[in-house]
């Protein structure tokens, strides 16, 4: 199968560290991949550079077979367009309703002034309303970012990605400030969107057994290196 | 084992010389700011004798402006109403000026150092001349009246809006912001979407504030001219209308703790 998201050669140094080091990878459609490993082992460094939030200092990405590494200025944006994000921290505007947050997903394709006003054409607001039924928060429409709870906002976060229909999802360490519980379901909504949108996720995670449960490949990462996760290994616990 | 230690103690000297360095600069800067302070001194011609020459001038002055003459206080409540008019028109011209300069030197929005150096020493040009001396200049080119105030305050306050604006918007969370500039979206849709929302209540009340502020200083703007109720401060002096000096300086006085109220409580509810 031709991957969706492809990285080959990914490198970055921060002084004299390596935090990537020669990083290659694929992503097919359909497929969740998980980069597994602890904290400092470069995993977020691998989200920003393949977001080109950091730049990286070497390397090829391609999206849908179309470099990015080297855009710049507009061509950068309108490819940024087809990858969607999840963070952490959910990045939310913590001032705006759910839908607004939702509404970051199609940004590009609103007019200043409604941007600025919050009035959104129908059929957007349509969409965004779509996306968050589809995380199951069609009742908090209209409830403000900050009052929701962390489950509720990653949630919101996952609608805002969907909202951009981008084919590729990255997400760096989505469930890592939720509790159990609320993590295995924002991962299952994940897997249920790889499989039924066809989305290649590329998610980094740091526990194993979320890894093994949800994950159909997975990577590990180690001192800004990355390698696959043998068979004999994941049947180790 | 011996030469760390050897390092150790030579690193202790020379703290220790650095010390006493910066001991040995003391006495001269000490000496040369009291010179300054002294020198300053003379210059302004302080004289305590002129002093205690003036001060019975002054109380037979203060013993003449009561009671106060309130004969005209209609008029003198308008020319006080005039100043607040000045100071929030000029305001609301000096914030429409501040905006795009703002967000052109605010560090996060993403603009080239190219643009955002000169945007910069713009707002500190605008900061640095005073309302007074802009209202000087444009009641020379507009003639006498309010107009001129309300130029001279605009000019002056766009600067300080848009440093004080700049810094604000600076403090605003960088997380919405990647999540916002992810979607492909330009510089410009980001800040309105995913950072104005985040700062606005500050933006908000540092208008409030620059709006009390600019009412308690327009009050001099009539001195030069420029309208307001400091013309009338200035023909009463010159007049030596003493009893209508102490009402001006009431009206004043009430105007500016109203002001201040207002904008305190209203800046309380942004918060």
């Amino acid at each position: 199968m031709t991957p969706v998201l492809s990285v080959d050669g990914l490198t970055k140094r921060f002084g004299g560290l390596n935090a990537l080091d020669n990083v290659s990878l694929e992503v097919a459609a359909g497929e969740f991949v998980a980069v597994l490993g602890p904290s400092g082992s470069g995993k977020s460094t691998l989200f920003r550079c393949i977001t080109r939030l950091t730049e990286p200092d070497a390397g090829s990405i391609e999206i849908d077979r179309v470099a990015f590494e080297s855009l710049k200025g507009r061509a950068l944006r309108k490819a940024r367009g087809r990858i969607g994000v999840v963070f952490q921290q959910f990045n939310l505007v913590r001032r705006k309703t759910a839908l607004a947050n939702v509404m970051t997903g199609a940004l590009p394709r609103l007019p200043l002034w409604r941007i600025a006003s919050g009035f959104y054409p129908e059929n957007l607001a349509a969409r965004a309303g779509t996306a968050l039924a589809s995380v199951g928060l069609a009742s908090q429409r209209d409830q403000r970012a900050d009052t929701l709870s962390g489950g509720q906002q990653q949630r919101v976060a996952i609608a805002r990605a969907l909202m951009q229909e981008s084919r590729v999802l990255l997400a760096d360490e989505p469930v890592a400030s939720l509790d159990p519980q609320t993590a295995r379901m924002v991962l299952g909504m994940m897997r249920e969107m790889a499989k039924s949108k066809g989305l290649a996720i590329l998610c980094t995670l740091h526990q194993p057994e979320l890894a093994a449960e949800f994950a159909d490949r997975i990577l590990l990462m180690q001192s800004g290196r990355l390698r696959a996760f043998d068979a004999a290994e994941q049947a180790v616990p | 084992m011996d030469q760390p230690r050897d390092g150790n103690r030579l690193g202790c000297h020379g703290a220790q010389e650095h010390g006493s360095r910066r001991q040995r600069a003391f006495l001269p800067l000490l000496v040369l700011g009291i010179a300054f302070y002294l020198l300053c001194l003379h210059v302004s011609e302080v004289s305590l004798s002129r002093l205690l020459e003036g001060l019975p001038r002054l109380w037979t002055w203060l013993v003449r402006s009561w009671p106060p003459d309130l004969s005209e206080l209609d008029i003198l409540i308008r020319r006080g109403l005039e100043t607040v008019a000045m100071a929030t028109i000029g305001v609301s011209f000096g914030a429409i000026i501040a905006a795009p300069i703002c967000l052109l030197s605010a560090r996060n929005i993403g603009v080239s150092p190219i643009v955002a150096l000169p945007a910069r020493w713009l707002l500190n040009a605008l900061r640095g001349i005073d309302s007074f001396v802009f209202a000087l200049i444009f009641v020379a080119a507009v003639g006498l009246g309010p107009f001129a105030g309300v130029l001279g305050i605009a000019v002056h306050t766009a600067g300080s809006i848009a440093k004080l604006w700049a810094e604000a918007i600076e403090t605003a969370e960088i997380g919405p912001v990647e999540a916002a500039r992810m979607s492909g979206a330009g510089r410009l849709e980001v800040f309105l979407h995913a950072q104005l929302p985040d700062v606005l209540p500050q933006l908000a009340s540092i208008l409030l504030y620059m709006w009390e502020f600019n009412v308690r200083a327009s009050t001099v703007l009539g001195i030069v001219g420029a309208g307001g109720i400091g013309q009338e401060l200035k023909n009463s002096v010159d007049l030596l209308l003493f009893d209508r000096v102490l009402t001006i300086l009431l009206v004043i006085l009430v105007m500016v703790t109203l002001i201040d109220q207002l904008s305190a409580w209203l800046r309380r509810r942004l918060s």
